[in-house]
């Protein structure tokens, strides 16, 4: 506790002396409601309807939409990456954790995936761009690059922290590597590796709204679109899009996970406790939802 | 004629500090040993030191057994893998009898299947054959362990307080697969236990710790 006060009054200690004069602020907020009457709000949700050109051929308008095709078209890009990045993070991760790896391997493997992440995603993006044009393969590249990075280290620190005994046991019996990170390590974090995977997807689409920026594709060329035009409002409303997207995201998130879980089956959430407040489903369900992931010590 | 198996040469085992110092021993085929001595004392170090998980301080263990498959050890904590199926913990033990450029993600060659369903018959756990381990009882969580090396067939095992949490049923039926399984291959076992009178049933041969020392009992 006195570790947590400490560092919080090193923030803030530290916060004051960066903005000096705090007198700038005075007359900001005015002109912050000001901004949002007059730009923001409300939403303009034409967005939602068919976009003039080209013609909309298909029976629902919203799926001619600026909004729609536009998402659509950024958690493709989203998927395509995250999964890509997964497979190409999981053999890096087994090389860099200390416990699976010995040192000469686990250290150049973990400059390699520092380097993967070092640069973000935008200038991985840029650099792409210069190779493929602008263009979706661009941003698919960018992302799937800076995703490797990321993911690889959420999953090399996740394998460190596995538990002793099976590891000993199959480096006595003589199991090789490979097969220990697949019989193993995988497994024993396969929840881990599951909620990483699930938070970096959903990353990938808010970051799809970056990306797209930079002309690669997705609902964040329109977004960049609006911002030129000042329609301030219709980039609300397509911010408000990827708001819900997310949500939505965590809860798919969280059904996946719970098909794996450490301990019993009483750990299993059910689709209620899901989606309603635990106060509201304790009601229909008797066994409380525990937090996963609480691990024996070793 | 019984080889040696393993020869520890003048051994001091321990972490920064030694626990215990001077172990002249040899292990040979068919050697039942058990391993008493209080909690603390360094039974699990010792187990942990000849199967090369870690270094001895000083003094020289040469092994005469294969590198892969040839040592089959459950540790006190059992190192099963909780997530994975009875079945699929057993088959860990037959894998390491395969070539090591046997692909990890390939299943298991179909002459292995049949030692795997009899190690776990032998156990009685084919019933919860398709179960996670995870939600199984101490005492079975043990057979899987057991059924896992049962099923390596190794030359040498190696087994920290296996036998605890068992009822005096489970003992009999888990020591008897293992006599056999060490018969079988003319292996030799070494196994920490806290029971004397149990150890000195089954062993025939008793290191005892003590004082940072191993001294060898004459069982009667
Ligand atoms: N990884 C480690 N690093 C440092 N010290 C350790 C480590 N593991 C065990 N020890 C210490 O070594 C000593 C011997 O431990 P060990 O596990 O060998 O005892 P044991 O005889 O098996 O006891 P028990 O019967 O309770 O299992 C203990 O004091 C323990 O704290
Ligand atoms: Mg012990």
């Amino acid at each position: 506790m006195g570790i947590v006060t400490a560092i919080s009054l090193l923030a803030l200690y530290i916060f004051n002396d960066m903005v000096g004069d705090w007198g700038r602020l005075s007359g900001g907020w005015e002109n912050l409601v000001i901004f949002f009457n007059e730009s923001l709000w409300p939403p303009d949700w034409s967005i939602l309807e068919a976009q003039s050109y080209p013609v909309c051929e298909q029976e629902v308008e919203l799926f001619c939409s600026v909004a729609w095709l536009g998402m659509v078209e950024t958690i493709k890009i989203a998927f395509v990456a995250t999964a890509l990045g997964f497979v190409f993070a999981l053999p890096l991760s087994v090389l860099a954790a200390n416990n699976l790896s010995p040192l000469w391997m686990a250290i150049p493997a973990r400059v390699i995936l520092a380097a993967m992440r070092s640069l973000p995603s935008i200038i991985w993006a840029v650099l792409f761009m210069i190779i493929f044009d602008v263009g979706t393969l661009a941003g698919i590249f960018a992302m799937t690059f800076y995703t490797v990075g990321y993911l690889g280290k959420l999953q090399f620190e996740s394998m460190e922290g596995l538990k002793n005994a099976p590891l000993e046991a199959a480096k006595a019996m003589g199991m090789t590597r490979a097969e220990t990170a697949w019989h193993i390590a995988l497994p024993e974090s396969a929840n881990h590796l599951l909620s990483h995977l699930m938070f970096m997807f959903e990353y990938n689409v808010r970051h799809g709204t970056v990306i797209g920026l930079v002309g690669a594709g997705g609902i964040g060329l329109y977004i960049n679109t609006y911002l030129k035009l000042t329609q301030y409002d219709k980039v609300v409303a397509l911010l408000l899009v990827v708001f819900i997207v997310v949500v939505l995201i965590d809860f798919l998130s969280m059904a996946i996970r719970s098909t794996v879980t450490e301990e019993g089956d009483v750990r299993r959430p059910s689709w209620s406790t899901i989606f309603l407040p635990a106060s509201i489903s304790s009601k229909y369900h008797t066994t409380p939802m525990k937090t996963s992931s609480s691990k024996e010590d070793e | 004629m019984n080889e040696v198996l393993a020869h520890l040469h003048d051994v001091s085992i321990g972490y920064d500090t030694p626990l215990i110092e001077g172990i002249n021993v040899e292990i040979s085929e068919g050697d039942v040993i058990a391993i008493l001595g209080p909690s603390g004392i360094g039974k699990t170090t010792l187990l942990r030191t000849i199967s090369g998980l870690i270094r001895p301080l000083s003094g020289e263990i040469e092994l005469a057994i294969p590198s892969r498959g040839g040592l089959g050890y459950i540790p006190q904590r059992l190192g099963l893998v909780g997530n994975l199926s009875v079945r699929a913990n057993v088959s860990m033990g037959a894998r390491v009898r395969t070539s090591r450029w046997w692909p990890a993600v390939f299943p298991l060659p179909k002459e292995f299947e049949e030692d795997i369903s009899k190690a776990m018959r032998h156990l009685g756990i084919e019933d919860i054959a398709d179960q996670p381990v995870r939600i199984l009882s101490g005492g079975q969580q043990r057979r899987v362990a057991t059924a896992r090396t049962v099923a390596q067939k190794p030359k040498l095992v190696l087994a920290d307080e296996f036998l605890g949490e068992l009822d005096d049923d489970n003992v009999e039926v888990v020591m008897r697969t293992v006599h056999a399984t060490i018969r079988a291959q003319n292996s030799a076992l070494i196994m920490v236990e806290h029971h004397e009178k149990l150890a000195k049933e089954v062993a025939n041969r008793i290191w005892r710790i003590k004082d940072g020392k191993l001294i060898e009992e004459v069982v009667s």
